[in-house]
Order: C-alpha cells, then sequence, then structure tokens
C-alpha cells in the first residue's frame, strides 16, 4: 500500500479487522489472567530500581533538608518545579483524550481513552509529589489547606501557589472519578468472565454490583457526558493555574499574559508525545494493533502538530513582543535565553519543540512508527527543557546584574527526577496487568453491528 | 425447604434489533417492572423504553453552585471577616484572585457529588446481592447477548404470558431468575453486616493512624517541629565548656545596651571632683527625693537623716547626714556612696536608678538645711 | 449503507428580492452614516471605521477559518453546512474596501501615526520600525491579500468539486488547510496588533492575538449559525436535524467559554502584577462611565450565553440558536467597541454614528449573501462526505 488514497465517501472503522465481541474482551482481558511474562519483569525491575533510587533521594533530601539541592538565590526554583510541570502537562493528554474527543464524538478516542486517563492519574500522583517535597517541612502539608486550626490563621487565597494546591488536588480526584466510573462497566464484564474466587469477590467489590441495566445505563451516560463537560475547562484549568505561577509575578520572561493558553497547548502537547510513545508498546505487546490502529496513532500525531505549533506561535508572539515591549529586561531575557549560559538548553528546546514535529506534515512520517516514537521522544525532551529554560533563565538573571548566579543540579535533584520516571512507568506496568487497558464497553458500542440500524 | 420465590423471568436475544424491538413491544404490553440488559448503551433503547430523560443535569448544576457558592463565601469570610490581611497592597476582598479557586471547587463539588449521587440514588448501589447475579443471563449479557426481564412483582404478570411473550420476539433463551438473599433484591441495606464492618474497620485504622501521627510521629525526628534542637538554650548542660555549663559568662568589659559604665568606681574622690548633680532641685523633683529617701534609706538612716532609725544603738550605727563632713561634701561624693556603698552599707545601685538617687541628694540637701538653718532662711 | 440521495431541493435558488433590498438599503444607510460622521467629526468616524475594519475582518477571515477547520479535522456534520461558511467569507474582498477609509486619515486615530507627536515619546520611537505608516498598510494589504486569496482558492476547489465531484479536490483543500491554518494565525495576530493594540502604543499584551482570536470565531460561527437557521426555515438547505445543529450549539458555546477564559486571564495577569503601564489600559476602561460597559460586557458577551446555551437542548434548539447568535454577533460587536473607544475619549461616548457599523456589516453580509446563492450551489453537492453528512447521528 504505497500511494493510498483515501475515500471520504467511507468512513473508517474504527476497529479493524472486524472483531466479535467477545474477541474483543478476550484479547484484552488476557495480560489480567496470564501471568507476566519474562519481559514484563526486566522492564519492572528497571523502573523499580528507578523509583527505588528517587526514594533514597527523597529521604535523604527529608533527613537533611533542601540544602542538597542545587537550588540557590537567586534560582529558588530548579529541578523540583520544572518536574511538577512537565509531569502535570503529560498528564493531560488523558483528559483530553478521554473528555475534549468525547465531547468532540470523536469516536476513534475508546481504544485508547482507557490507558490515557490512567496515565493521566500516574502522571498528577508524580507531579503531586513535587510541591510536596520542595516544602521546607513536608511533614505539614496539611498547612496548605484552609482548615480552622489553633493558629487562627488561614492560607493565603491570592497566592497561586495555592491555587496550585486546589487545582492539582481537584484534577487529580475528578481524574480518578472520572477513570473509575469509565471503569464500572469492565470491572463488572471481568467479575462475570472469572473463575478465580478471590479476583470475583474484588471486582465485584469495584463493579458496585453494576448489572448493565439499561436504566442505569441511561443515567450513567448522562453523568460521563457530565464528567466530560467539567472535565474539559477542569484540565484547561489546572494547566493555566500552574502558569499563572510564574505569569502573575513582575520577573521578565514570566510575566506575559499569554502564559495559559500556551502551557496548555504545551500540556498537551507533551502529553501527546507521552501517551504515544507507550501506547506503541503496549499495543503490540498486547497484541492489541487492531484496536489501537496505525490511524489512531496518525490522528495524535496530528493534534501534536497542532499544539507544537500553538507553541510555536506562542515562541514567535513572546520574541516580538519582546522587541514592542520596548523594556529592556524582556529583551534582555530573550537574548540571554537565547546566547547566555543556558544556550544549549535553549537551541534544543526549539529544535524538539518547533523544528522536528514540523516532520509530521508528511503523511509517511505520521505512519511510520519508528520515526514517530523518535519524535515523542525529542519532544518530550524538549517540552521539560521548556519548562528549564523557562525557570532557570529567567530566574538566574533577573533585574539586578550583582544578583545574578547559575543553578547546577546535584545529583539528589537528577535522582528525584529519575524517581518520577520510575514511579510513573512502574504504575503502568502495574496497571496493565490488573485493569483491562481499553474499555472493553465502549469498544463493544462501536463494532460493526453494535446498534440497530437506522431506518 | 429450599424454594426460592421467583425474583423474574429473563430473554436473551442476540442482535441490537432484537432488543430494541422486544423492549417497545413489552413496554407497549404495558409492563413497568421490567428492565433491559445490554453490554453497552444500545442507541435509542431510553426511547424504546419510554424512559424519562435522566436529570443528572439538573444535579450537577445544584452541586457546581453549591462549590461556587461554598468557596466564594469562605474565602469572602476568611479575608474580610475573620483575619483581614493586607498582601500584595490589593484590597481585603480580591475577587479576581478568588476566582481559580472557586471555580476549580465548583468542578470537583459537581463531579464528585454528582458521581456520588448517581451511585447512591440513581443506582443504588453498592448491591452485590441482586438475584441477577452470578446467573448465566447476566455472564452472556456481560460478554455480548442482550436481555430483557420482567420482574415477578409487576402487576401484569404471568409466568407463562411473559415465556410466550418472550418466545414471540424470537428470544435465543428464556430463563427463571430466583432471589437468592431475600431482602436484598431493591433496597440496600444499610446495616448490613459487611458494610457495617469494613466501616468499623476503617474507622479503627483512622484512629489509629491518627493516633499515632499526632502522639508519635509529631515528636520524633524530623517531624517534631523542630522540639529538641541541638542549639543551647538558657541553662542547658553542655559537655563542650570544660565546666559543663551551656551558659557562659560575659567576656569582662561587655557593657549592658543602653547602659553606661560607672567610670568612678573605687574613686570617691574623682567622683567627688567630677560629678554633676543633672537635677535642679525643683518641688517635683524633690517630692521624689522624699519618697525615695524614706523608702531606701530612712529605715538606716532616719526619717529625716539623723541617723534615728530602730538601727540606731547596734554596732554599727547608721550614721547622721547632718554631720559636717556630709553637709560638706560635694554632691557626687554621696553619690558615689549609693552607688558603691560605704563600710557596712551596701551599694544601692541596682536598686536605685541613676535620676533617683540625685532626686534623693537634693532631698538630703533640703533635710540638711532644714537642720541646720541659717538666719536668712528663717525670714 | 443507503445510496440514494436525499432530495436537497433546489440548491441554486436566489434569495427573495425583498431582502436583498434590505441588503442595500442596510448598506446605505449605514455609509450614508459613516460619510456623514466622517464630515462632523473625522476622528471619531476613524475610530468607528477600525470598529468596522475588525469586525468585518473577524466574519470573512473566522469563515475562511471554518471552512479551514472542517478540512483539517476530517469534520462530517458540518459539510451540509459548509457552503453558507463560504458564502460568508465572500467579505474578504470588501474588507480592503472597508479599510480604505481608515488608512487614509490613520493621523486621526493611531497615535503613532502623528508626524510630530512620535518623535517626541521615545517609546513610540523606539517602535517605529514596526509602527509606521507604509508598513502598517504593507502589512494591511498582505493580510488582506492572504485572506483573499485562499478565500478564492478555497472556494474555487469547492465549487469544481459540485460539478466533477472528485475526491482528489478535498485532499488539496485538507492541504491548503494545513497551510492556511498557522498563516492565519499570524495574520490575525497582526491584525489585531495592528488595529487594536497599537491604539494604545504604550500598552502590550502577548495574549492580544488570541483575544481577538476568540471573537473571531465566535462571531463566525454566530453568523454561519444565525444564516444557516434562517436559510433552514427558508427550505434552502436540506432537513437537518437537531444533531447537526447541536454541534453549532456546542461549538459557540464551548468559544463563549473559551473567549471568557482569555479575557480573564489576560485581565488577571495584569491585575495581579499590578505594573503601571499594563494596569493604564484596564483602569482607562473603568472609570468615567466605562466601568459600566465592562460589566455590561461580562454579562453580555459570557453570562447570559452560558446559562441560555448550557442545556443540551438549548444547542439543538433553532429558535434559541438563532436568537443566542444575534446576541453573540451584538456580543462582539460591543467587545471591539470596548477595545477600541476607550482610546478615543476617556468618556463613554455612544452615539448614532457607531450604529454605522452593524448596519454596513449586515448590508454587507446579506448582499455577499444574495450575489452567492443562485449562483452557486447552497449545499456542496459533490462533496464525497455529503451522503455521510446528512445522515449524521450524535
Amino acid at each position: 500500500m504505497s500511494t493510498e488514497t483515501v475515500d471520504y465517501t467511507q468512513e473508517l472503522p474504527v476497529v479493524e479487522e472486524s472483531p466479535k465481541a467477545h474477541q474483543i474482551e478476550a484479547v484484552v482481558a488476557a495480560p489480567l489472567d496470564e501471568y507476566p511474562p519474562r519481559a514484563w519483569w526486566i522492564i519492572f525491575s528497571v523502573t523499580v530500581a528507578m523509583l527505588l533510587f528517587g526514594a533514597y533521594c527523597v529521604t535523604i533530601t527529608f533527613y537533611k533538608g533542601l540544602g542538597v539541592w542545587g537550588i540557590n538565590v537567586p534560582v529558588a526554583w530548579g529541578f523540583d518545579i520544572v518536574n511538577f510541570v512537565f509531569w502535570v502537562g503529560i498528564g493531560h493528554a488523558g483528559t483530553l483524550i478521554s473528555a475534549i474527543l468525547f465531547l468532540l464524538r470523536q469516536r476513534w478516542r475508546v481504544g485508547i481513552a482507557r490507558f490515557a486517563e490512567a496515565m493521566t492519574i500516574f502522571a498528577v500522583i508524580c507531579a503531586g509529589m513535587f510541591p510536596l517535597l520542595h516544602l521546607g517541612r513536608p511533614w505539614l502539608p496539611l498547612y496548605l489547606f484552609p482548615y480552622p486550626s489553633q493558629h487562627g490563621v488561614w492560607v493565603n487565597f491570592t497566592s497561586p501557589l495555592l491555587w496550585d494546591v486546589f487545582a492539582v488536588s481537584t484534577y487529580l480526584t475528578v481524574s480518578f472519578v472520572f477513570w473509575y466510573v469509565g471503569l464500572i462497566p469492565d470491572l463488572a464484564t471481568l467479575r462475570d468472565r472469572t473463575a478465580n474466587p478471590l479476583k470475583k469477590t474484588i471486582y465485584a467489590v469495584f463493579s458496585l454490583g453494576w448489572r448493565h441495566s439499561n436504566r442505569h445505563w441511561q443515567h450513567y451516560e448522562r453523568t460521563y457526558l457530565i464528567l466530560a463537560g467539567f472535565a474539559t475547562p477542569l484540565v484547561l484549568s489546572v494547566h493555566t493555574i500552574v502558569s499563572f505561577d510564574f505569569a502573575v509575578s513582575v520577573m521578565p520572561g514570566w510575566h506575559s499574559t499569554i502564559f495559559p493558553p500556551y502551557f496548555v497547548a504545551g500540556a498537551v502537547f507533551s502529553g501527546f508525545a507521552m501517551v504515544q510513545n507507550v501506547l506503541i508498546f503496549v499495543r503490540s505487546a498486547f497484541k492489541l494493533k487492531h484496536v489501537i490502529t496505525l490511524d489512531h496513532l496518525e490522528k495524535m500525531n496530528k493534534v501534536m502538530i497542532v499544539t507544537g505549533s500553538m507553541v510555536g506561535y506562542a515562541y514567535a508572539m513572546e520574541f516580538f513582543i519582546a522587541w514592542y515591549s520596548g523594556s529592556q529586561f524582556e529583551q534582555f531575557v530573550t537574548l540571554n535565553r537565547a546566547l547566555g549560559p543556558y544556550a544549549w538548553a535553549y537551541w534544543t528546546m526549539i529544535s524538539c519543540n518547533a523544528l522536528f514535529p514540523q516532520l509530521f506534515w508528511f503523511r509517511k512520517v505520521r505512519r511510520s512508527i519508528p520515526v514517530m516514537f523518535t519524535i515523542g521522544v525529542l519532544v518530550n525532551l524538549g517540552m521539560w527543557l521548556e519548562r528549564f529554560v523557562i525557570i532557570v533563565t529567567s530566574l538566574h538573571r533577573d533585574y539586578l546584574p550583582s544578583s545574578w548566579g547559575m543553578y547546577i543540579p546535584t545529583m539528589y535533584d537528577i535522582g528525584i527526577l529519575i524517581g518520577s520516571f520510575g514511579l510513573f512507568f512502574t504504575l503502568i506496568l502495574i496497571f496493565i496487568r490488573v485493569l483491562p487497558v481499553i474499555s472493553i464497553a465502549e469498544v463493544k458500542a462501536l463494532l460493526e453491528g453494535a446498534q440497530p440500524r437506522h431506518d | 425447604m429450599t424454594e426460592k420465590p421467583l425474583y423474574a423471568v429473563a430473554a436473551l436475544f442476540d442482535s441490537p434489533s432484537a432488543i430494541m424491538h422486544a423492549a417497545e413491544e413489552t413496554a407497549k404490553a404495558g409492563f413497568t417492572k421490567y428492565d433491559v440488559n445490554t453490554p453497552y448503551p444500545v442507541h435509542g433503547m431510553d426511547h424504546a423504553m419510554r424512559l424519562r430523560t435522566s436529570r443528572m443535569g439538573y444535579f450537577a448544576f445544584a452541586f457546581g453552585l453549591f462549590g461556587t457558592i461554598s468557596a466564594m463565601l469562605l474565602m469572602t469570610w476568611i479575608t474580610l471577616v475573620d483575619y483581614p490581611l493586607v498582601i500584595g497592597g490589593k484590597p481585603f476582598w480580591s475577587w479576581p484572585a478568588f476566582v481559580p479557586i472557586a471555580f476549580e471547587v465548583t468542578v470537583l463539588s459537581a463531579a464528585v457529588l454528582s458521581v456520588l449521587a448517581m451511585i447512591v440514588i440513581y443506582f443504588k448501589f453498592p448491591n452485590v446481592g441482586h438475584p441477577l447475579h452470578d446467573t448465566a443471563y447476566m455472564k452472556a449479557v456481560s460478554e455480548d447477548r442482550f436481555g430483557i426481564y420482567v420482574q415477578a412483582a409487576d402487576p401484569l404478570f404471568d409466568e407463562a404470558k411473559v415465556r410466550k411473550h418472550f418466545a414471540s420476539l424470537g428470544a435465543v433463551r428464556i430463563d427463571p431468575v430466583y432471589v437468592t438473599l431475600p431482602g436484598v433484591a431493591d433496597r440496600p441495606r444499610l446495616f448490613e453486616k459487611r458494610f457495617m464492618g469494613v466501616l468499623a474497620a476503617t474507622a479503627i485504622v483512622t484512629v489509629a493512624v491518627t493516633y499515632f501521627s499526632l502522639n508519635k510521629l509529631l515528636y520524633m525526628e524530623p517531624f517534631n517541629w523542630m522540639m529538641d534542637q541541638n542549639k543551647l538554650k538558657p541553662q542547658k548542660p553542655s559537655t563542650f565548656f570544660r565546666d559543663g555549663m551551656g551558659q557562659r559568662q560575659p567576656v569582662p568589659g561587655t557593657v549592658a545596651r543602653g547602659f553606661m559604665p560607672y567610670p568612678f568606681k573605687g574613686k570617691p574622690d574623682d567622683a567627688g571632683k567630677y560629678l554633676v548633680n543633672p537635677l535642679l532641685p525643683t518641688k517635683e523633683v524633690v517630692d521624689r527625693g522624699r519618697t525615695k529617701f524614706l523608702t531606701f534609706c530612712s529605715p538606716c538612716h532616719g526619717n529625716f537623716g539623723r541617723g534615728d532609725s530602730r538601727l540606731q544603738g547596734q554596732f554599727p550605727s547608721p550614721p547622721t547626714l547632718h554631720s559636717d563632713k556630709v553637709r560638706n561634701w560635694p554632691d557626687g561624693s554621696i553619690y558615689h556612696v549609693i552607688t558603691e556603698g560605704q563600710n557596712v552599707m551596701p551599694s544601692y545601685a541596682t536598686q536605685i536608678p541613676r535620676d533617683d538617687r540625685w532626686a534623693i541628694i537634693e532631698y538630703i540637701r533640703v533635710l540638711q538645711r532644714a537642720q541646720n538653718p541659717k538666719e536668712s532662711d528663717l525670714k | 449503507m443507503s445510496t440514494v440521495t436525499r432530495d436537497l431541493g433546489n440548491p441554486l435558488r436566489p434569495m427573495p428580492q425583498g431582502v436583498v433590498r434590505w441588503g442595500w438599503i442596510l448598506l446605505l444607510l449605514g455609509a450614508v452614516l459613516s460619510a456623514v460622521a466622517y464630515l462632523l467629526d473625522a476622528r471619531r468616524a476613524g475610530y468607528d471605521s477600525v470598529i468596522l475594519v475588525l469586525f468585518l475582518a473577524s466574519l470573512a477571515a473566522g469563515a475562511v477559518f471554518l471552512v479551514a477547520l472542517e478540512y483539517i479535522s476530517g469534520a462530517v456534520w458540518s459539510v451540509p453546512m459548509r457552503r453558507v461558511s463560504e458564502f460568508l467569507a465572500s467579505l474578504a474582498p470588501v474588507l480592503p474596501v472597508a479599510g480604505i477609509l481608515p488608512l487614509i486619515h490613520l493621523q486621526d486615530v493611531f497615535p503613532w501615526a502623528t508626524q510630530g507627536k512620535a518623535i517626541a515619546d521615545h517609546v513610540m520611537q523606539a517602535k517605529s520600525p514596526y509602527l509606521n505608516t507604509s508598513f502598517f498598510v504593507t502589512r494591511f494589504a498582505l493580510v488582506c491579500g492572504i485572506w483573499i486569496l485562499f478565500f478564492w482558492l478555497f472556494t474555487r476547489n469547492s465549487r469544481k468539486q459540485d460539478t466533477t465531484r472528485e475526491q482528489r479536490l478535498t485532499t488539496i483543500n485538507i492541504r491548503l488547510s494545513a497551510v492556511f491554518l498557522p498563516v492565519f494565525a499570524f495574520a490575525i495576530s497582526a491584525t489585531a496588533i495592528d488595529w487594536g493594540m497599537s491604539l494604545e502604543p504604550h500598552w502590550y499584551s502577548t495574549i492580544f492575538g488570541v483575544y481577538y482570536f476568540s471573537g473571531t470565531v465566535l462571531a463566525a460561527l454566530a453568523a454561519v449559525t444565525l444564516a444557516v437557521v434562517l436559510l433552514l426555515e427558508g427550505n434552502y438547505l436540506p432537513k437537518l436535524e437537531g444533531d447537526h445543529l447541536y454541534s453549532l450549539g456546542a461549538l459557540m458555546f464551548a468559544f463563549v467559554n473559551f473567549w471568557a477564559y482569555i479575557a480573564f486571564s489576560q485581565f488577571l495577569l495584569i491585575w495581579y502584577a499590578n505594573l503601571p503601564e499594563e494596569t493604564a489600559w484596564f483602569i482607562t476602561r473603568w472609570h468615567n462611565g466605562w466601568q459600566a460597559v465592562s460589566i455590561i460586557l461580562i454579562v453580555v458577551h459570557f453570562a447570559v450565553p452560558y446559562f441560555v446555551l448550557l442545556p443540551q437542548e438549548a444547542k439543538m434548539d433553532p429558535k434559541r440558536l438563532k436568537f443566542m447568535a444575534v446576541w453573540i454577533l451584538f456580543a462582539h460587536l460591543l467587545d471591539l467597541y470596548w477595545l477600541v473607544m476607550p482610546s478615543f475619549d476617556q468618556g463613554v461616548s455612544l452615539g448614532w454614528s457607531e450604529l454605522s457599523v452593524p448596519l454596513i456589516v449586515t448590508g454587507a453580509a446579506i448582499l455577499v449573501f444574495s450575489w452567492n446563492m443562485g449562483r452557486h450551489n447552497i449545499v456542496p453537492v459533490g462533496d464525497p462526505k455529503l451522503e455521510r453528512a446528512l445522515h449524521f447521528h450524535l
């Protein structure tokens, strides 16, 4: 199939090879019944090792204090906040696929929604650790919430750092609820499939007694729509609020009104890159290539180019307005990013975010697994570097030259970053063996012959 | 006696069109206590079953509004009433800053409470004891068959009639469904044994964790609020210093703040020569001097400085202040005696502030003049 | 799969003469008002014409954007209505005409265009490589050229497909969209910055282009929705179900939220940092009567459309959609008025000359529609996705 001409009169089937409902069920439920293969154990041991190393670095940080990190004055925010923003961004793809594509009636989402939502939850867990780790007294996180205390003081409602607390915890909760509601019918199906009494009890408890009753489906569908309707502005608001951490300040390079949509677009961009990367493995490992098809991956790449272009637009607009504003501080920050001591990060970021993804304009690139995987990795690298550039370059040289400094991460900074990746992938590995990675019920609903004919 | 009551008669179909048709016919036949079970939502089934539109939207709206109002009220009360603080020069009630939090709370409240309402109110879940669970019917419906059943509790129910009705619609399989756990069918029992057990276990675990956290963990390093620090506190011993005391004497020559050392220590003659009374003998000064004299000096020197206090006669007697020696002393010498003491008289430096000493001296001068008046004074 | 084509009626039915006549009346009335205003108060007329340019650009460029969006996203539900967007995009050639008046008298409106003043102010001096008359005119010409070019290319291919039914033309248009969208992003930003932001040369905001974009898409959506509902009522379009209209309603709802989000973000960041050079813009809009307009803007542009379009049934109901479409168009006009007029006068001034804008735009829109209807099919009869689109169900 070298030159494929698309026939626009036909609708592309969401699932290829026309499987039957019970076949879908069998292939999706298979990993849950089988003992994990050796490959899984090998990867699992690597991710657990990363996680343990990260845990060690965290322990040292708690014991000795934040001085073991590379943060200093003026660069008071380093890897901790870069990683926080990075992981929150990764999480956005899941909600977008789940909620926004649902609202846009894009049916191709069903093969990837469950997995993407799970990834969101794990990414937000990884993200949520960092604000706690970077506290001076991490064992007092309840101070972050407004509760009536003996001290008589409350939290500062005007601080974007507090808005973050509400936003990230709401995001985690609502994403989890959304994911769980989607799981209920599948857990019921698994309950009715399994012969193992322990598994049956667990599935029965967590499916709450779901009977696939249409009287329930009616409310279920409406609630799912409402959740999607709420999750959409929620996901936009979360990264907007994260962007407020920077944009409400007066730092040059940070105080820019375009930050909210710029950050949201960047988040979706990096999130999709991560989802695409992981799905490439999952679909071949679990023989799901006919459910998570090349068409779906291609569509995800299209989303990446759209959001990547939005990020590119924001770069261009900031560059122009830095000149237009006439502010010497803005102009200096712009030049310092490109030519200063962190120029290596800046130019890597530009190539990874604005240049390489442009290859996705070409259909051949969009449909080539090795190339799209590479671009996905580069995008993740580029987006991590973008947060690094934004945070570190604006802080290390701001208004007063006598306050200028440098930021050099320590082993503990890097170790905690590695640990967060370890945590993320460990959770994914556990998830894929314990829960169905695809929403069985939703896919069944889309198969050929699944719905009555509209006559 | 294993006679289980009949709950319903259930039929299975194998195509979505068939189940739609079955649902329509069943609704048309006038049954009300029936339900359709499908492995996924079938489009148009709600209409076929003549179901009213779901009211979840109103719940969600109400919960969302509740979230917005609660968040705004809380933040308003805190920033306007309970603890107003000026932050960044902004007004106490900075509503733009409240918008992000109010939005998040709205979404949280709407999402979580709607789902809870759906599960508890609409579904009446959790309910794992429903008669349909664990039947072949349920297993088929979970996989890829479509089912419909009519409950025995329906007013129009008649087992044979219902079976015939389903058969005429092309059912693949028809089964009776029996109640396995009497009384569990439709209403969830709140005080069910296992549920209460889980509730109790959760309560115990929560209490244990809270107790441990608040009473044990918070006293352990590093969670103990820096209660026990390695720094020296007053009166703490220290092995670092030879004398084992944490508290050290000030270095010789250390001067307390706001204090000037007395320059004439041990030098009564210089004191008399160089010190000058800074106070004038005004009425206030003399009154003050009188008060202080009566307080501090009179117990030994007598109320009028004559040395005639109750200590007189004991060795050594307090001297009179009207002797020639004292009358001829410059003010500075008297000041020196009050400050340093003399013979048995101790130093009053710690008891009488410096200005008061000068006031006392003014009063002594008044007493001396009163005791030895000149001719001119009587006029 | 059914191969019977639905009855499309007569896709070449022309617009009734009565409506066309109204179009001419409104356009001429608006033009006369504008001319009279220019004679009486050239500066005010200049500001009104800025609002006119921004509003027309919103509708024209927004319509082309909607066409490109449909192609690049592969959307099916919008196919029967795409021609309506294409007709609306015919406003693109009208835009340069509307721009002539302000371009001749830039110095009446833009502080940086006044020769003597610019040199005295060192801030404007620094921006003069960008903010000078010749570059401004060049940019406007370029932007108009881009929109006219892509309007022509899209519609030419689309119309050709009516007769030849080649699927290749859809592929070409998809590729064209891929080129157009990034270009559009910069063109719309340039329009916003040039005509909106440079009215206050000391002020700047990186999100301004996005702000104008959100209003643009919303206005174009509203205009298309209004046209679709009116055409449905007149039986010009084939019978479209509630599901088709639902998507229009849902998109309008989404963009109302998006506009509010962008507007609030801009406000919050500037309010929070409290830098005088930035807050001056908002402070002008909070004094001397402008605070009432600001509050009305929030209510009209966000609160009312939000609550009216929130229920699912509302998004499918043609009557409510028609009402909200008109409402939103008025809201967009109010938004542009609020953006532009405070630079004219510290105090709120709303007079008869501002009326020329809605009159000219409505008249021009009716006339471009009447010119297209009867000449070109009102439904893209040759589009390969049309069959699927007519059977579209959510």
